[in-house]
């Protein structure tokens, strides 16, 4: 009962979406909506859903590949670095997750506009910083775990540093990497002050078009650009979670352990 | 090089934060201060901070009631999922997805969604078949409801996913334990599993309630118009046209970043105060 319960708590505002988002009407008696239809994805269309849909993509593509590796090196950085300093850094690179966001860019936003650069440069840097305590904090605890002993075999027996990042040092790292990708990509695809307030409502993102319809009373519409924004997320977690499975029932370590010599396992 | 000198790896993400912060800080505290107008000559005043004063009172408590509302929700919610979850293994996987799935909801595609559900005219009144009229002023209204609601939702998934990260990898060994030297359900529960959730259950309250002192549009969506949540109300000063309240947008900016970071230092000393008690 309790678990039912639960469940519907964490249900109930989707389903209120997925009723709505196919709800042509609905009188205000009923149950369930009269007509079903289309009438919110083409209201949505015609708001700009499909190119507010590519512009959050893009945007949130954009930070997770400079979140993701920057914040990988700061992790490698913080395990190998002495004590004081890694104390110092790791309470700096976290301080982004303290201060809201909205403090910092009310904050710097009269600088962006002295400074005159492209408001997406001003947007893409601050939501890279906003990511980085997590990308940093993931790779962090994935490196504690992390034994270089492969990676200095592989230099051992002869691979160049680029060749023993790819084909070692990489792979065994890849669970952690798409994790702290993946948030880095939350951060972006999720933000909306950033990209309204430096983006001067000209960058229009799926949030930002959210923002904007919300409140119109357009029930239909307001319902399809949330599950439109809703759903790459999920999708992108299930994705992982199965990836995640494959590879804990093949460990990538497995797959580069030195193999016995043919010649010891000859009859 | 690199080798030497490991700590040249932190310059990628530790030079953008540097610039990034400074550049906030600084110019939010010039701004604050009267020493950085767009408008008019510099001059050292707290005329920023006095003049937003009477709304600053009632922002702050209304700021700190919304989160503790929603965090004590979130935590109640989120323990008991997370119990759930760890304790029976199978029958529990439902509940473990749906609040798995609530995680990467972005939170202002969650209050459209919990807008479309507890408004007057949303889903929930019609399926209890209530009329407008008769349904309570949940969003918008006196009490925060849906805000409130908002945040409690999404972070209970939060809460039940760090909490419940901290439980699986340990608390079968130990209940088992515990189990076969005679402890009953609630021993086991009292003695055995809530302090094994405990610290993770702090971390991630802090991080919710931090993340609600500091968020704006939840309550700008589901909220009334008066009183206004600290980043409610920093925005409207900031975006009003009259360019004298970017002071002002500061003063209430500067005071949000110090609400945040005051709740996140108390809630690290509370952490190590209680690990020292422990030792």
């Amino acid at each position: 009962m309790t678990r039912l319960l639960l469940v519907a708590w964490f249900v109930a505002p989707l389903v209120a979406l997925a009723l709505w988002a196919f709800a042509d009407s609905w009188a205000a008696g009923s149950l369930l909506p009269d007509d079903w239809g289309r009438r919110g994805w083409d209201g949505a269309a015609g708001a700009g859903l499909w190119p507010a849909l590519w512009r959050s993509a893009v945007l949130a593509t954009v930070v997770m590949l400079l979140a993701t590796p920057a914040g990988a090196m700061a992790a490698r950085a913080l395990v190998r670095v002495g004590t004081r300093l890694r104390a110092a850094a790791a309470a700096l690179l976290l301080l982004p997750a303290v201060l809201p966001p909205l403090t910092v860019v009310l904050g710097v936003d009269v600088l962006l506009l002295r400074l005159q650069l492209p408001a997406a440069i001003g947007v893409v840097t601050i939501l890279v910083v906003q990511a980085l305590p997590y990308t940093t904090y993931v790779m962090y605890t994935t490196y504690l775990a992390h034994d270089v002993v492969y990676e200095e075999e592989a230099r051992t027996l002869g691979a160049s540093p680029a060749r023993t990042l790819v084909r070692v040092h990489l792979p065994l790292v890849a669970p952690g990497l798409a994790a702290a990708a993946f948030l880095a990509l939350l951060v972006a695809w999720s933000d909306y002050v950033v990209t309204v307030v430096v983006g001067g409502g000209l960058l229009v993102t799926l949030p930002v078009l959210v923002a904007s319809n919300a409140g119109t009373g357009n029930e239909p519409v307001v319902a399809v650009l949330s599950l439109v924004a809703a759903v790459p997320p999920l999708a992108l977690l299930v994705v992982l979670g199965l990836l995640g499975r494959r590879s804990r029932r093949q460990p990538v370590a497995a797959a580069i352990r030195p193999r016995p010599p043919v010649a010891a396992v000859r009859p | 090089m690199i080798r030497r000198h490991p700590g040249l790896l932190l310059l990628p993400a530790l030079v953008p934060t540097l610039l990034l912060l400074g550049a906030a800080v600084v110019t939010l505290g010039l701004q604050s201060l009267g020493l950085m107008p767009l408008v008019g000559a510099p001059r050292l005043s707290a005329d920023a901070f006095r003049s937003v004063t009477p709304d600053l009172a009632n922002s702050v408590g209304l700021t700190l009631a919304i989160a503790s509302a929603a965090t004590a929700l979130a935590a109640v919610v989120g323990l008991g999922t997370a119990l759930l979850v760890t304790s029976s293994a199978r029958s529990a996987r439902v509940l473990g997805l749906a609040a798995a799935a609530t995680v990467p909801i972005p939170h202002l595609v969650a209050a459209a969604a919990v807008g479309l559900l507890l408004a007057d005219s949303g889903v929930l009144p019609r399926m209890l078949g209530l009329s407008a009229e008769q349904w309570p002023d949940l969003v918008a209204g006196p009490w925060w409801v849906a805000v409130v609601l908002e945040y409690a939702w999404k972070e209970s998934a939060f809460v039940a996913l760090v909490v419940g990260a901290a439980l699986a990898t340990r608390v079968a060994r130990y209940d088992e334990t515990a189990a076969l030297l005679g402890a009953g359900r609630v021993h086991r529960l009292r003695h055995v599993t809530l302090p094994l959730a405990a610290p993770a259950l702090l971390i991630a309250s802090t991080i919710s309630f931090v993340y609600v002192v500091g968020s704006y549009e939840v309550a700008w969506l589901l909220g009334r118009t008066y009183p206004e949540p600290l980043p409610v109300l920093a925005f409207r000063l900031f975006s009003s046209a009259d360019l004298a309240a970017r002071p002002e947008a500061a003063a209430v900016s500067v005071v949000t970043g110090l609400v945040a970071a005051l709740v996140a230092v108390a809630s690290l000393l509370l952490a190590r105060w209680r690990q020292q008690v422990r030792a």
